[in-house]
């Protein structure tokens, strides 16, 4: 028995060194046509796949993302293309909200689908940053997470939205509301968040948004358990309800994803007899108007999406609504379409900068030298600036009598450093 | 203070809804012993129904909330029961946990994939994130205030249904006989058949009315979660918590608990502000209070580790078989397997998928330790993955060289391996499992959200592993280093298993106080397996990072490892060969779903249909295999040694006869009028053959006593008779009708009743319980016998033995069988008591009662038989009447010379 066991030992390893040296052969001859980098570019055509968070456990989905890119690449294709190449969608593979898979992903579309550049990348947990860095891929979406900050291939259409200390952070969610409710003096602002790393992150930078505004921070509070909204709000309101020295204080900021979160928070805080303003990041969403119940219950809170709201009257939105509406009549127009849409459109912009002679390093070179480009849909996004930092812009809508209202077009301001 | 009530109140009430899950949690365990992971599941699916049918279909929210609750969960758990739990309450707690762990990811998925489907079509809402489900009352919540607390209209619908489903499940419990059947199959299932109790239709009650209970609190809890299957796992977590401490056995208890669970979180949330810094901890709660439930609670007396008897290994059907055939199939996949990957170029997909599919499989390979070999459940694997991986990361990070890195990393995995056996040395069982599952989402919700450990939600970069003439970038160096790897693991479990350790392995496994006794330390033993699994999730979780290129807190998330484990069991967990393919399974399976277009959801529902399988086939795909092409050729071989055994017991019965000195008329023949017969019976265990061609008849009014030494076969011959055990050969017959076929209730209900040996008593119920079982009305029982009249309520476990032999043949007396069969009647009584027992078998036999009469003592067996059958090596050796047995007759029947 014991000499089968040195012979399988041996037989293994040899194995190994055979294969071994033969994988490093191959790499080397395999190399040259690596480097010429046009991977993905036809004479006629760019390729590019998203990575989104399409279905998961939690039912957070970013799937509407993928219309908003299909919808902007069909315009750019009906112009003509970019320098002649139209704009092949190979639509966007699911992440199902696990970094793994979403690592798994971004390889199949470079190695196996041979893309260009992922376009839009819209994963919470995407773990496909480091593979894209190394290989040297630009990846556009919403750069909600650190994995993205500080690289060279990631884009964020609204900059890195996880700076990390010294770096800059955004004020325009505070300034904005100070504007819209007539300055921030002697106003007082509750920051409520739930229990993990990411959240309490969240937590730090809005509430030194408001606290750069002007106001004061009454409390800033994280014991919401991070798994599943508590059967219970009331310890919760209650510490709300005296955090302004025993009174409720002037405004009730919610860092929290998930409308199921925020209405019953929301509810909690009125039946609790808040009379104050509520505002949060998520709220912004036409499902919400679909059921008249919720609306009335979510009726004066703010919503701060980071995009110019469908309801402007700005032409660039007028221009989405028309490109949606031909691509998929009929589609909801929602945050995460408008993400996907705004992060192709930066992308084409690059591209267009890039010239008709186009390799990933000579896109890159492009995007990362001093590349600016303002647009009433998203602000203004500066790289490689807003690698490490948001563009500083938002905007501020109103739920009133059933539907939502402009109540502030997309601003920018400056950032400040994240303490 | 009024802030403190309003929590305590406030947390009561909102408790209700943990009550209400876990009731049902604790009703389906304790009746048939599966502990349910998919309980939330069940919940989740319902408040689905509910949502889809109100905000879809505008059905008003209380007609809504009955289909879901009355109509369409008990449908579930009934149609779930007879497809899987019926399979795997026999299947041995390995399976158990993971059939229900399969649907736990099936049945949301199922939910989901149906929604999908049929949404387009019949305008219904999606149901993700955005969806709004509302609760059974009005919707906004009418707010009521009681004392200074406010309470909305559906925190009061929830405590009003929940103290309704308590209080009707206690009365169901307790009055009806349904609830007595239940549990008397719970307290002792084989007794219960044999009462004419179909323990199986107990079960489906139990199922039916446990996956009731969670489709109510899913429809009670939807307004508040929203339609998030992740939520509703974790407060099954919590229920879990409230079962635990009603030690997964008393209702009441378990909805106190999960009632006190609600005015817990409150106190927390509204006064554990300390705990601010300490990002997860107050998440945690219910996790850490069901970890400390289960070491101080449930402490395991009897069964320490999964024991040989609820898990014994198949047998080897391969055995046969010389080795290069047995090792023929893996060479020729390796090779192949090598072949492939060395013509595939550097960059190709496949091959890395191919690669992170052996990853999974060195990990898998931990499970064969600590599961397959070690017959302990650990749910707590991906959490060690993560944790070695997190800590190579954070060493390397720190500036220590990457070798060094990794050997932290998986001494960090093995160190909280062996931390993670300290509660495994006193649990066992599932509640080794739950253990584990805590620690697995404590390591999740507090460890990996420090920050310095996991550096937040970027995690750590790590280079790939140079072997100095290539790197790991290539994933075929993956492969062929990850093959090695594997095969060093193979080898190191089989030395494991054919050592002197391996040994002491089984010992512990199979029997923990014979194993104490003989000098083999269990503390050691479960100490090594864990410490070994652990460091090999830990290499598989540190080479996953490296090739991965960083390790994030959520790469490995703690569910994935419950996941896993239901990948490596249902290709079978006692070989590296289910582990290797359950990763390469687990990697390749999703790639091939969506290169194919499929909806993510088939590939989790076909999880769950895995566990279906393994409700059928308990040691997974491999062994399955195996396990049909050794019965293609041994099934036949079974049916002609049968025959053959038949042939010879009819050739010996013709001696035996001309022995006897006055024959009866027609023996070894059907007595004519004879009401039940067992016909050349031929039955046993396994591939052990105990009776080998058994011929009996008793007649009404006639007391056959049935004689013989220790295995002569006689209680087999009563199991057989009592249908308690099938007959591979032979019939049974009872007033000329074959009920060979007819399982244990059923002859129970035509009038065979078996006074088993021991007593037949359900220690756990009520003498007056007891009598119930069998009687509608005990009362006759207690004219004649006032002794038991006085100790009515008394539990019968605490009666004396002579009182529980009379409480077991008591109901007889009243509601007389046709057939008793008494095996060893009195077995450990007082003499006097016997007396009692044995002037019941007179009477009974005045009154036409057939008995067939098993006892060991022969002498006072022979002063009541009319017929006496001597056994001898699984056959009748004699049979004649009492007047022609004397003591020259009784030797030889004992000690087997003629």
């Amino acid at each position: 028995m014991r000499r089968q066991a040195v012979r399988l030992i041996g037989l293994v390893t040899a194995a190994a060194l055979v294969a071994g040296c033969a994988a490093a052969q191959k790499n080397g001859a395999g190399a040259p046509g690596e480097a010429a980098g046009a991977a993905g570019v036809t004479d006629t055509t760019v390729t590019v796949g998203g990575v989104l968070t399409k279905t998961s456990a939690s039912g957070y989905s970013t799937k509407d993302a993928e219309i908003g890119a299909r919808a902007r690449f069909q315009r750019a294709n009906e112009a003509g293309g970019v320098h002649g190449r139209r704009i092949e969608f190979a639509g966007a593979e699911d992440d199902n909200q696990d970094a793994a898979k979403g690592d798994a992903a971004a390889k199949k579309l470079v190695q196996r689908d041979k893309v260009f550049a992922l376009v839009p990348v819209h994963a919470p947990n995407f773990g496909g940053a480091t593979f894209l860095e190394q290989q040297g891929v630009p990846w556009f979406g919403w750069a909600t997470g650190p994995q993205w900050c500080g690289t060279e291939t990631g884009f964020g259409y609204n900059g890195c939205l996880a700076p990390k200390p010294g770096a800059g952070s955004q004020t325009w969610w505070g300034n904005q509301m100070a504007e819209l409710i007539g300055g921030s003096a002697g106003k007082s602002v509750y920051i409520q968040t739930t229990d993990s790393s990411g959240s309490k992150y969240g937590g730090k930078t809005i509430s030194q948004s408001f606290q750069a505004a002007g106001f004061t921070l009454a409390g800033l509070n994280s014991g919401l358990p991070a798994a599943a909204p508590p059967p219970d709000w009331l310890p919760y309101v209650n510490k709300i309800m005296t955090s302004d020295g025993g009174e409720a204080p002037d405004l009730v900021v919610s860092i929290i994803a998930g409308t199921k979160f925020n209405t019953g928070l929301y509810a909690a805080l009125k039946k609790a007899g808040y009379k104050g303003l509520l505002s949060d990041a998520t709220s912004y969403d036409a499902a919400i108007l679909k059921d008249p119940a919720t609306a009335q219950a979510l009726e004066g809170v703010i919503a701060a999406p980071m995009f110019e709201p469908f309801e402007s009257q700005a032409p660039e939105i007028a221009q989405l609504r028309a490109d949606v509406e031909k691509a998929a009549p009929g589609t909801a127009l929602t945050q995460h379409l408008a993400i996907g849409y705004w992060a192709a459109d930066i992308f084409l912009k690059v591209l267009e900068q890039t010239g008709r002679d186009l390799t990933r390093e000579r896109f890159l070179a492009t995007a990362n030298g001093s590349f600016t480009y303002e647009n009433a849909g998203f602000g203004r996004i500066r790289y490689p600036r807003d690698h490490t930092e948001p563009n500083g812009c938002g905007a501020l809508v109103k739920l009133e009598g059933g539907a939502f209202k402009v109540a502030k077009n997309m601003k920018c301001f400056d950032n400040v450093p994240l303490r | 203070m009024s802030e403190l009530f309003g929590y305590i109140v406030s947390g009561l009430v909102t408790g209700a809804v943990f009550a209400v899950m876990a009731s049902g949690l604790t009703l389906s365990y304790s009746a048939t012993g599966v502990f349910n992971f998919a309980h939330g599941a069940v919940g989740f699916l319902a408040a689905l129904l509910f949502f889809e049918l109100n905000a879809g279909l505008g059905l008003p929210a209380w007609t809504a909330g009955l289909v879901a609750v009355g109509l369409f969960s008990p449908l579930l758990g009934y149609v779930l029961h007879r497809a899987m739990f019926r399979g795997l309450a026999q299947a041995g707690e390995t399976a158990q946990i993971v059939g229900t762990i399969g649907l736990t990811i099936a049945l949301p998925a199922l939910g989901l994939w149906i929604v999908d489907l049929v949404a387009e079509p019949f305008g219904l809402p999606r149901a993700d994130a955005t969806s709004l489900p509302h609760g059974l009352g009005p919707y906004p919540a009418v707010t009521f205030t009681f004392g200074g607390v406010h309470l909305d209209s559906d925190q009061l619908i929830t405590f009003a249904f929940a103290v309704l489903a308590a209080a009707g499940l206690w009365a169901f419990m307790r009055h009806t006989p349904y609830g007595l059947r239940m549990r008397a199959s719970v307290d002792r299932r084989r007794l219960a058949t044999l009462r004419g109790i179909d323990a199986d239709a107990s079960s489906a009650m139990a199922w039916t009315l446990g996956s009731a209970l969670a489709g109510l609190a899913g429809v009670l809890a939807v307004s508040t979660l929203g339609l998030d299957s992740t939520a509703f796992t974790v407060m099954l977590f919590v229920s879990a918590t409230a079962a635990v401490f009603g030690r997964l056995r008393s209702i009441p208890w378990t909805f106190a608990a999960g009632l006190g669970l609600g005015v817990v979180q409150n106190l927390v949330a509204g006064y554990a502000d300390f705990a601010e810094d300490v990002t997860g901890l107050r998440t945690a709660v219910p996790v850490i209070l069901l970890f400390a439930g289960l070491i101080l609670l449930n402490r395991s007396k009897e069964r320490v580790a999964g024991s040989a008897a609820e898990d014994a290994p198949p047998p080897d059907h391969l055995a046969g078989l010389p080795m290069w055939r047995r090792r023929l199939p893996w060479a020729l996949g390796l090779a192949v397997l090598l072949a492939w990957t060395l013509t595939r170029s550097a960059d190709d997909f496949y091959v890395s998928v191919v690669a992170q599919g052996l990853v999974l499989a060195l990990i898998f390979c931990s499970f064969v330790v600590v599961t397959g070999i070690g017959g302990m459940v650990n749910l707590a694997q991906a959490s060690f993955a993560s944790m070695a991986a997190l800590t190579c990361g954070w060493a390397f990070s720190s500036g220590l060289p990457l070798p060094v890195a990794i050997l932290l990393g998986v001494l960090g995995a093995t160190a909280v391996g062996v931390l993670v056996a300290l509660p495994a040395l006193r649990l066992g069982g599932r509640i080794l499992t739950l253990a584990t599952l805590a620690l697995a989402l404590l390591a999740d919700q507090v460890l990996f959200q420090i920050d310095a450990f996991s550096n937040g939600t970027i995690g750590w970069p790590l280079p790939a592993i140079s072997l100095g003439f290539t790197d790991t970038t290539d994933p075929r160096v993956r492969v062929v280093l990850l093959l090695a790897l594997i095969g060093l693991v193979g080898l190191l479990v089989r030395n494991l298993e054919r050592s002197a350790s391996g040994r002491a392995v089984l010992a512990v496994r199979s029997a923990p106080a014979a194993a104490t006794t003989s000098g083999v330390s269990a503390p050691r033993t479960k100490i090594m397996l864990f410490a070994l699994a652990s460091g090999i999730a830990g290499l598989g979780g540190v080479l996953f990072a490296t090739f991965k290129g960083s390790v994030t807190a959520t790469d490995l998330p703690a569910f994935a490892g419950f996941v896993w484990l239901a990948v490596v069991v249902l290709q079978g967990v006692r070989r590296i060969g289910g582990a290797v393919l359950g990763g390469l399974i687990a990697a390749v399976f999703p790639e091939l779903l969506a290169g194919w277009h499929i909806s993510a959801h088939a590939g989790a529902i076909l999880f769950g249909l895995g566990g279906m399988i393994l409700a059928r086939h308990p040691d997974g795909v491999l062994a399955q295999m195996a396990e049909s092409r050794y019965r293609r050729r041994v099934g036949r071989q079974r049916r002609e040694g049968a025959a053959a055994i038949q042939r010879e017991a009819a050739a010996a019965a013709a001696p035996v006869t001309a022995a006897v000195a006055a024959p009866r008329p027609e023996e070894g023949r059907p007595v004519p009028d004879a009401l039940f017969r067992l016909e050349n019976v031929v039955a046993g265990y396994g591939d052990v053959t105990v009776l080998r061609g058994v011929d009996l008849a008793v007649r009404p009014g006639e007391v056959v006593a049935l004689l013989g030494a220790n295995g002569a076969g006689k209680s087999t011959t009563c199991a057989v008779a009592a249908g308690d055990l099938p007959v591979t050969a032979g019939r049974v017959i009872l007033d000329g009708v074959d009920v060979t076929s007819w399982p244990a209730h059923r002859r129970a209900g035509a009038g065979v009743l078996l006074a088993p040996e021991g007593r037949g008593v359900f220690p756990g119920l009520s003498v007056d319980e007891n009598l119930r079982t069998w009687l509608a009305d005990p009362g006759p029982v207690y004219e004649r016998m006032p002794q038991l009249a006085r100790r009515r309520g008394v539990a019968a476990g605490a009666l004396s033995g002579g009182e529980q032999q009379l409480l077991t043949l008591a109901p007889a007396l009243v509601r007389p069988p046709r057939v008793l069969i008494a095996d060893e009647p009195s077995l450990g009584l007082a003499p006097l008591v016997a007396e009692q027992v044995f002037e019941v078998f007179a009477e009974l036999r005045a009154r036409g009662v057939a008995l067939l009469l098993v006892e060991e003592k022969a002498t006072s067996a022979l002063r009541l038989a009319d017929t006496v059958v001597f056994m001898r090596l699984g056959r009748a050796t004699w049979t004649g009447p009492r007047a022609e047995v004397d003591g020259a007759r009784l030797a030889a029947a004992y000690l087997g010379v003629s």
